[in-house]
């Protein structure tokens, strides 16, 4: 208790402030970003859980097994089935093949469905969200069927054997995006009406789901039924997550999910750093105290229990503390941005709270622990004799302290050994960096400054002579400006990589199957409408009938669709803009002369079908047998709603082949018509409509920016911390030659020039070595977390030098106003 | 009480072996009061944090309470220290953080003593200050922070008060006044007395006197 007791007396006496806000608040940053980094990534994983209207899917090509329903049950995980098949559809003359969907009851288990009763409305007021599909008897359908069939809501259109009334316009389904290959306008029906039409029938080419998500058990409940069903599955069967729900909003979501991360470790080194610096500056006044402790007989192990105890205290209550603010910030920020992040956050967990805690204590260990550690070793006879100064434990012990627990947390906090690495090594780089360069800056400083005015002089020959310190505080504010620099050129790349997602002209429709004497046509309806399209690509059908010789097997038709369908067959000279090589060699490495035609295949698809580079695939055109060989695999980049090829050959090979061709473009929603009218006129063009998906990719990638936002402010809040502490340092010492120099008549214009001087000068240099540090971080980030290609940033060496100075020179002048505004003497006894 | 044979010290410096004291020797009985007297630097305050025990001699030994405490590793040394000492030094050394009632009762509460804080208020009184216990140091004069420190040493009830320029900050009447509280309490407590100063009227108080020149003993007897 006596260890309590002192420490609420050394709190009382204003010497805690700075250690226990810093504490406070790294506590706090890292668990508000925690938080916030947890309750918008449930909030993404709940979304694209929507994308597929369940927390997990099984597509199959063979009916869902009864079991697996009863297993449901039994377990409480709620679950739905979905059958998804084209039909034709008729209404007195008129017909058409309708992409059908037959819901279950249950229909969607998450997100919702949007309908209404005014077709081709865009008008949120009419559009009504229910979380149900149609009754028995009932059908919703795409807004594009009424014209088609010339019918209005009411009527009754036939399906097989049965008639159902037409009720509601579907607007959006949740799990639309989940297939390209719905072709004709949709129909959703109930699950029960199945039967009665009679139209599935055993060979039927139909698509099973099984839809599952949470139930009465929870997610271990949910867990449980996960792994189970795991391990009913077949080769006819496929297990989707949400994460590949949808390729494009999966990966802005990682994206995302990657920077929160960094943007939290960010937090944890600074938090970090301003601890070390508050700790380093506590312990330098805690000397004197330790030598009378020591001068009244407290024995040395007295006062190391005593020190840790109060250590113990402090960082259980600054990080409960801290805890609590981070949740109160936390709220404060969703509140705050609540117009940019519209989707509901759902509640953190445990692990933002634990990480909380975790960076209060492992802080405390490693960097306040070791800075007291040489107290209790401090001599008594320092109460007699000023001179008289015990060693503080190596500032290189020291560092590795810190670096070890800075390393474990970011470790626990990131679970990424990629970023951890290179978060330290920017960091370490900088520091290095600052040391020495710092080192020669300040001696040059000191040497050029002799020349210069009494402000320049004097200013200079204290940074000299104050060097450890300054470098100290130099390390403080490069780190921390390197690690805002990090954070900014990582922000910045992200937000232009996905500018083009939030691009109001993104292409949203795709136009397939336009035979080559269609094309001039569907030009000029494209072209009449004023819209463009990406380009015409041109295509040839074939299937795959042998690999390596062999004939395909049923085993492979049935364990992948590709092996039992036509494939679109294309062919460039150049690598297309996208693509990356993953495997093998372009065509101009090639000898393109041989009989056998090489290949280059999507790295995906060529893995799912076993094959790879050197394979033989015999593919059959309308009956023409050719031979091909796998010369290299892609990966292709879905993202840019351009299309994609999973089979590429070179020029000269196909083009004698009969050959369709296809593109992709913006439709806007006023001129949505434009397909049925393109439909009517060239019934065998195939339109894939991607403008609903698109809307929510752009929907969650504007929210996840705005995350981005968030995080960042909050990064920049603990940014200024580190400054603020590493200004704070040096605080008394320069006060007490302020006041002196106030005394012996100096003008306020030459003290808070000399401090602007000094501040500035350190912020500069802090800027630009930091520089360094952030170039190469960056690097290192862009490199392996995000995919990204290398890139210099000459902004960050003009602006880092820059910002740093103001903000530096800025915190500096205002902390020695002090000393010019209070009376000298007053300025020396607060002292 | 206090027994010093031959003790001398040097120090190793960048020039050589500097010699600070040179072989001092002393006696001084129980309750008896000794001033050192010298000019700057002639080793004043080294001879008096080794009597204290806070720094060990170079050679000679030094016995407080027939404890020999040069034969003693630092944690016993803190120990006797703990038991015996007290001390006034020339810069108060008071805790800022610490109101003066705190920080009289501090030594008290880091030896376990319960009655602390009475204790504190007690001595406090004795010093005349019992109107300022809840003051911190910086809303105190100089005279009424030594005034606390006084009673700080006096709390833990010593039986040997050592005092390193007890007065040296403060203006003559007010050094006056608290040299007045130290040999006031120190009759009152039966306490030996050891004091280093620049002040002859405070040296002619002490029973004995030694002076110090260039680390030379340069005689020691009775004051008077």
């Amino acid at each position: 208790m006596q260890a309590l007791k002192m420490l609420l007396r050394t709190w009382r006496g204003r010497q805690l402030s700075l250690i226990i806000w810093s504490l406070v608040l790294a506590v706090a940053v890292v668990t508000s970003v925690s938080i916030l980094a947890e309750r918008i990534e449930r909030a993404l994983t709940a979304e694209s859980s929507s994308f597929l209207a369940a927390d997990l899917v099984v597509r199959s090509s063979r009916a869902i097994d009864p079991l697996w329903i009863q297993e449901a049950e039994l377990q409480q995980v709620r679950s739905a089935r979905v059958l998804s098949f084209a039909s034709m559809v008729y209404y007195d003359a008129n017909m058409h093949l309708a992409s059908i969907k037959a819901v279950e009851k249950g229909y969607p288990l998450k997100g919702v469905l949007r309908r209404t009763t005014s077709p081709f409305t865009s008008d949120i007021e009419l559009i009504e969200e229910v979380d149900f599909g149609p009754a028995a008897g009932e059908a919703w359908v795409d807004a594009r069927l009424l014209p088609l069939l010339d019918i209005e809501l009411g009527d009754e259109i036939e399906l097989g054997e049965i008639r159902l009334k037409v009720t509601q316009v579907v607007v959006e389904e949740p799990d639309s995006g989940g297939t390209y290959g719905a072709i004709g306008a949709r129909v959703l029906m109930n699950y029960s009406d199945l039967e009665a039409a009679g139209i599935i029938v055993p060979g039927s080419r139909v698509t099973h789901r099984f839809l599952m998500a949470e139930g009465a058990s929870g997610a271990d409940g949910f867990a449980d039924y996960s792994d189970w069903i795991r391990d009913q599955l077949d080769i006819h069967d496929r297990l989707i997550t949400p994460d590949e729900a949808q390729a494009s909003v999966a990966d802005a979501m990682d994206e995302g999910r990657r920077f929160l991360l960094l943007a939290g470790s960010v937090g944890v080194v600074l938090a970090g750093i301003a601890l070390a610096l508050a700790s380093h500056h506590f312990a330098a006044g805690q000397t004197q105290q330790v030598a009378l402790l020591k001068s009244w007989g407290i024995s040395a192990n007295r006062v190391r229990s005593l020190y840790m105890q109060q250590s113990l205290w402090l960082g259980v209550a600054g990080s409960m503390l801290g805890l609590l603010v981070g949740y109160g910030f936390s709220e404060i920020l969703i509140y705050a941005v609540r117009e940019w992040l519209p989707i509901s956050l759902p509640m953190a967990g445990l692990r933002p709270w634990i990480t909380g805690m975790a960076t209060g204590l492992l802080c405390l260990g490693g960097f306040t622990l070791p800075a007291l550690w040489h107290l209790p070793a401090q001599s008594p006879l320092a109460v007699l004799r000023q001179d008289v100064q015990v060693k503080p434990v190596s500032s290189v012990a020291r560092g590795l302290f810190g670096v070890v627990a800075v390393a474990s947390l970011l470790l626990w906090y990131s679970n990424n050994v990629y970023l951890s690495l290179a978060i330290l090594a920017g960091f370490a780089l900088t520091a290095v960096a600052t040391i020495l360069i710092g080192l020669a800056l300040l001696r040059a400083g000191k040497t050029y400054g002799q020349k210069m005015g009494s402000v320049w002089r004097l200013a200079a020959s204290n940074l000299w002579r104050r060097k450890s310190q300054s470098i100290i505080q130099m390390v403080g504010f490069s780190g921390a400006i390197a690690l805002l620099m990090i954070m900014a050129v990582v922000r910045t790349s992200l937000i232009d990589e996905w500018r083009w997602q939030l691009a109001d002209d993104a292409p949203n429709h795709f136009l397939i199957n336009v035979a080559p004497y269609e094309l001039e046509g569907v030009r000029t309806m494209v072209s009449e409408q004023n819209l463009e399209t990406a380009g015409w690509y041109s295509m040839v059908r074939g299937r795959m009938t042998q690999i390596n010789g062999q004939d395909i097997s049923e085993e492979q038709r049935d364990r992948h669709e590709s092996f039992r369908r036509e494939l679109n067959l294309s062919w460039t000279k150049d690598l297309p803009e996208g693509n990356q090589l993953t495997a093998g060699e372009w065509w101009d490495k090639l000898d393109l002369s041989g009989d056998i035609a090489p290949v280059s295949l999507e790295d995906q698809l060529a893995g799912e079908l076993g094959l790879s580079i050197g394979d033989q695939i015999t593919f059959s055109v309308g009956g023409l047998v050719f031979e091909a060989r796998v010369t290299s695999t892609r990966s292709l980049n879905w993202d840019n709603m351009t299309p994609n090829f999973y089979f590429l050959f070179p020029e000269g090979l196909l083009e004698n082949y009969p050959r369709t061709n296809m593109t992709s473009l913006y439709i806007p929603p006023q001129q949505k018509l434009l397909v049925n009218d393109l439909l009517r006129k060239y019934p065998t063009v195939q339109v894939i409509e991607l403008d609903k998906i698109i809307e929510r990719i752009r929907t969650i990638v504007s929210q996840v920016t705005s995350g981005l936002e968030v995080m960042t402010l909050l990064i920049l809040s603990c940014g200024v911390l580190v400054m603020f502490a590493a200004v704070s340092l040096s605080m008394s010492e320069r006060l007490q030659e302020s006041a002196i120099l106030r005394t012996l008549g100096s003008s306020r214009r030459l003290i808070l020039g000399i401090q602007l001087v000094e501040f500035t000068v350190l912020g500069v240099m802090a800027g630009l070595l930091a520089a360094i540090g952030a170039e190469a971080a960056v690097a290192m980030i862009q490199r392996f977390m995000f995919d990204l290609p290398f890139a210099m940033h000459p902004w960050i060496w003009l602006v880092g030098p820059l910002a740093a100075g103001l903000l530096v020179g800025a915190l500096g002048v205002g902390y020695s106003r002090k000393a010019v505004v209070q009376p000298p003497l007053e300025v020396l006894k607060n002292l | 009480m206090i027994q010093v044979s031959n003790i001398s010290k040097q120090v190793t410096t960048t020039e050589g072996t500097l010699s600070i004291l040179h072989e001092i020797n002393l006696s001084l009985a129980a309750g008896e009061s000794l001033a050192i007297v010298g000019p700057s630097g002639s080793g004043k305050s080294t001879l008096l944090g080794i009597l204290a025990g806070l720094d060990l001699p170079s050679s000679g030994s030094v016995s407080l309470n027939g404890q020999d405490i040069t034969a003693m590793d630092e944690e016993g040394r803190a120990a006797v220290r703990a038991q015996t000492v007290g001390f006034v030094f020339q810069s108060f050394h008071l805790l800022p953080g610490l109101t003066a009632l705190e920080n009289v009762a501090l030594p008290l509460e880091l030896q376990g003593d319960k009655q602390a804080l009475q204790t504190a208020a007690y001595y406090l009184e004795r010093v005349g200050l019992d109107h300022r216990t809840s003051h911190y140091p910086r809303q105190l004069s100089g005279g009424e922070q030594q005034r606390v420190a006084v009673a700080r040493a006096f709390a833990c009830r010593p039986t040997i008060l050592f005092a390193d320029e007890p007065t040296g900050n403060l203006d003559t009447g007010t050094g006056e006044k608290i040299n007045d509280l130290l040999f006031d309490l120190n009759k009152e407590e039966g306490t030996t007395l050891v004091l280093v100063t620049h002040e002859h009227n405070l040296a002619a108080r002490c029973g004995q006197r030694m002076v110090l020149a260039a680390g030379q003993q340069v005689s020691t007897g009775s004051a008077a």
